[in-house]
């Protein structure tokens, strides 16, 4: 009973007081690319929660089980960079297969999840915490739902900007980035919340 | 020993994922217009952007179906090297149906 509390505080806390994208500003990429559009930013934010989840879920035993009796921990970085882009290509030749049309509006993002840092930091903050496996996919669980939320909410937002009139100057990105800004002081609000 | 295993763990796991890759491109093979790989093949190949395509395959796409109507957006493509032979190809090759893209 104790270890479920601990498993929801810990997945609340990664999705919400230490939000992957506001607090600790990880895949900001992806998060202002594909943040334009709500439904690209939905089916972004569904794919990232599969790559994380499940390169959480295969790295955790590859590093306990194999690299670490095997001597050779130091190829964590490595190793988990070879299941990560493994797994990007699958979920992009699923996506090509099934949603094509999903699979043009995100473009080059998808390719790019390989490359964003939010997947390759939950898989080592896992190793380097210590974590065991209960609390490393509470931590993948945590950090998929609080990209998938944000990047939602952002591209919520940045829908209802462009029907709005901003000055000439901030018009697209520039006002893109302050609206990042201001998300990233609201969920400092949350922080009080652990303590 | 340490080396070995290195060696051993990485080349294992690229070969494992290797296989796993060739299995899911199979199971999840599409069919594509095969005009398209001919386009991508006369384009630089370059995967540059600066057409405002995602890559070199992406602007094949868009050039063979008719939605891009300039072949000239390929900033590193030469007139004689890339554009002519482009644009010769398309005028060959029709559509299915018989309609003409043929870009600028």
């Amino acid at each position: 009973m104790n270890y479920l509390a601990a498993f929801v505080m810990a997945i609340i806390s990664y999705a919400l007081i230490d939000n992957v994208v506001l607090s600790r500003f990880y895949g900001i990429c992806s998060f202002i690319g594909v943040g334009n559009k709500v439904k690209s930013s939905l089916c972004m934010g569904a794919a990232v929660a599969f790559v994380i989840i499940m390169a959480a879920a295969i790295c955790w035993p590859l590093y306990n089980f194999l690299l670490v009796p095997a001597g050779v921990a130091f190829l964590d970085t490595i190793a988990a960079i070879l299941v990560i882009a493994c797994l990007v290509m699958v979920v992009g030749l699923v996506m090509k297969k099934f949603l094509p049309a999903l699979y043009q509006s995100l473009g080059i993002y998808l390719p790019l999840i390989t490359t964003n840092c939010a997947v390759l930091g939950v898989v080592s903050e896992n190793i380097a915490s210590n974590l065991d496996f209960g609390m490393a996919m509470a931590n993948a669980v945590g950090t998929s739902v609080g990209f998938a939320l944000v990047i939602f909410l952002y591209a919520c937002i940045r829908v209802r900007l462009e029907a709005s009139s901003t000055p000439k100057a901030f018009k697209g990105i520039p006002i893109a980035l302050v609206v990042a800004s201001l998300m990233a002081m609201a969920f400092m609000g949350l922080q009080g919340i652990g303590a | 020993m340490t080396v070995l295993y290195s060696v051993l763990i990485l080349a294992g796991l690229g070969l494992f994922f290797g296989i796993a890759l060739v299995l899911f491109g199979v199971l999840f093979h599409v069919q594509e217009d095969e005009r398209i790989k001919e386009v991508e093949k006369m384009l630089p190949n370059y995967n540059c952007g600066a057409c405002g395509y995602a890559g070199c395959h992406q602007m094949a796409e868009n050039l063979v179906s008719g939605k891009e109507p300039l072949v000239s957006k390929c900033k590193p493509g030469k007139k004689d090297k890339n554009y002519d032979p482009i644009i010769a190809y398309l005028s060959s090759h029709p559509d299915p149906d018989g309609t003409v893209h043929v870009p600028k």
